[in-house]
């Protein structure tokens, strides 16, 4: 059985991934209001390109060719930058004619888009899993005494952690990030200040996916990378936004960790029935408490 | 500076300006009052592209804007406090001055920094770090006001700057807003229920009934002189 601290270290980990791809999702929704099912697909979409890059073997459905493969931190950025291409196309071509029209236009769209996504990746990458490698100084165990865990772990616990430094740096002290802010609010208002608001909301899809993408790299080295990983995923980040609170960062971070938690326990010892708990919390938390755990939340 | 003819605005099916013409001069400040539900606040939206006209002409400038997103017309210089004047709660005061932020439309003029609204605004300096959504409804007012004017604008829309102020807050808000379009050549377009208000603020009035101006351009003396148009028009 894993010791405690494993479990501990787990659910961090489990909880960064959650809370990346969980803001990716909160931040599109904030500035656009669609709630993207396809979010879990542009995470899959992310380990892919990510196994692609590294690996060097490109598949485009028959037109297959070989390179050397890129260093793993260069594709760490390259890959998500891509599923941000992707959503760029997406918001372009699918998500603003739609902006007028009610939500369940959108969550239809991008339900199908799912799908869409889903089943494009299976033609090109096929159902068998993948892997992305790590650089080789990460492959090893790190020791701390006589307790080992995998350097890996860590160094995306590092990288979940500059993520949101980033991400904070760029909400907070870029005009970018001000006007990201400020539209979430008043969006009207902000375009009478001057701003284009289509420009802030395509930023914040595209910003969105970018951070799918990265989150579904990151796991790449650690899950199998299969066409379905994106669906638990959805659903995970789903359940971190409603317990977290719509539009609360705060919450959203508690609640990333709380579901990570509660799934590594689930993993290491109590296996199916952990997660209904989450479940059941969600539950609770949409009919009790709609603005979220801590009450911060923006939209019911 | 602003010429509005024939101008009919719709909220979805329902016709709320129905054929308004109004003109602002350069340096003017002007008031259009009516009574509750008019369509005051629907004029201004129409003039910003908040809430577009189906028809008519809208001059700013020499710029036929009718027709152009909001964003477009505030960067060719209009800038507009709403009444409820729409502070981000989620930012502070500073970064809500900041999105302000333009540079002048006319070359070599001297722009606003946020020194100088902290100057005239001191109270807003002392809780640049707050946030918005802590401000007292006086200080949203001059938050609003401040936020305008980072924009340089040219012409100043502003929407009942007298709603839920006290008196004397009221009275301060309009002296300073006053100051402020004498000293740096702003044109004003207020709008107004409060007669006094509209006294005090502009020199030239118009009066809107249900949903258009129903009477041409008045001065201040006229306006006081004339109590059958005020009884007839507005709720005193
Ligand atoms: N978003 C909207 N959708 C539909 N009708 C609206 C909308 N906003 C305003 N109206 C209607 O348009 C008319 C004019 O409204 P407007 O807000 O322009 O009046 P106002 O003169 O500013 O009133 P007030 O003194 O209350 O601010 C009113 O009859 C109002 O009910
Ligand atoms: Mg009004």
């Amino acid at each position: 059985m894993a010791s405690v601290i494993q479990i501990i270290l787990n659910g961090l980990v489990l909880g960064g991934v959650f809370l990346i791809v969980a803001i990716g999702l909160n931040i599109i929704y904030g500035l656009n209001r669609v709630m993207n099912l396809a979010h879990g697909s542009l995470y899959a979409l992310g380990a892919y390109f990510g196994y692609t890059l590294v690996t060097g073997k490109v598949l485009l459905f028959g037109l297959d060719f070989e390179f050397g493969g890129l260093n793993f931190f260069l594709a760490l950025i390259l890959a998500p930058a891509l599923v941000g291409l992707v959503g760029w196309v997406l918001e372009r071509v699918l998500i603003e004619p739609m902006r007028d029209r009610p939500m369940i236009y959108t969550l239809i769209l991008t339900y199908g888009l799912m799908f869409l996504i889903d089943g494009l990746i299976k033609a090109n990458w096929g159902d068998t899993p993948h892997y992305i490698i790590p650089p080789e100084f990460l492959q090893k165990p790190v020791y701390i005494g006589d307790f080992s865990y995998p350097a890996y772990r860590f160094a995306l616990l590092v990288g979940v952690a500059v993520v949101m430094g980033l991400l904070m740096t760029l909400l907070n002290r870029t005009r970018m990030g001000i006007n990201m802010r400020a539209a979430a609010d008043i969006p009207e208002m902000v375009s009478a200040l001057g701003v284009n608001l289509k420009a802030v909301r395509v930023g914040a899809f595209v910003l969105g996916c970018v951070m799918a993408g990265i989150a579904g790299f990151l796991v790449g080295p650690l899950y199998p990378i299969l066409p379905i990983m994106g669906h638990d995923m959805l659903i995970s980040s789903f359940v971190v936004i409603v317990i977290g609170g719509l539009g609360s960062l705060r919450g959203v971070i508690v609640a990333a960790l709380l579901v990570g938690f509660v799934q590594a326990l689930a993993e290491a010892v109590i296996t199916n029935f952990a997660m209904v708990i989450v479940y059941m919390l969600m539950a609770v938390i949409l009919v009790f408490k709609p603005y979220g755990i801590l009450g911060e939340g923006k939209f019911e | 500076m602003l010429k509005l003819e024939d101008v009919n605005t719709y909220y979805g099916g329902s016709h709320v300006i129905q054929g308004l013409s109004l003109e602002v001069e350069t340096g003017a400040a002007v008031c259009i009052l009516g009574r509750n539900g008019v369509g005051k606040t629907t004029t201004l939206r129409t003039i910003m592209g908040l809430t577009p006209a189906r028809s008519g002409s809208i001059r700013i400038g020499d710029q036929d804007t009718r027709g152009w997103p909001a964003h477009r017309i505030a960067c060719s210089g209009v800038a507009y406090v709403p009444a409820e004047r729409n502070i981000f709660p989620g930012l502070s005061v500073e970064e809500n001055l900041r999105l302000g932020a333009r540079p002048p439309c006319e070359e070599g003029r001297e722009g606003w920094t946020l020194e100088k609204v902290y100057e005239y605004f001191p109270v807003l300096g002392e809780r640049r770090h707050g946030g918005g959504a802590k401000l007292s409804g006086g200080e949203q007012q001059m938050l609003a006001i401040g936020r305008a004017l980072m924009g340089n604008p040219r012409l100043l829309l502003l929407d009942e700057p007298s709603q839920g102020l006290s008196p004397i807050l009221v009275e301060n808000v309009a002296r300073i807003v006053r100051d402020l379009c004498r000293e740096h050549d702003l044109t004003m377009l207020l709008v107004e229920q409060n007669f006094r208000v509209a006294l005090e603020m502009a020199d030239i009035h118009y009066l809107m009934g249900t949903k258009s101006i129903i009477q041409d351009q008045v001065t201040s003396e006229d306006l006081i002189n004339n109590e059958e148009l005020i009884k007839c028009h507005l709720s005193v």
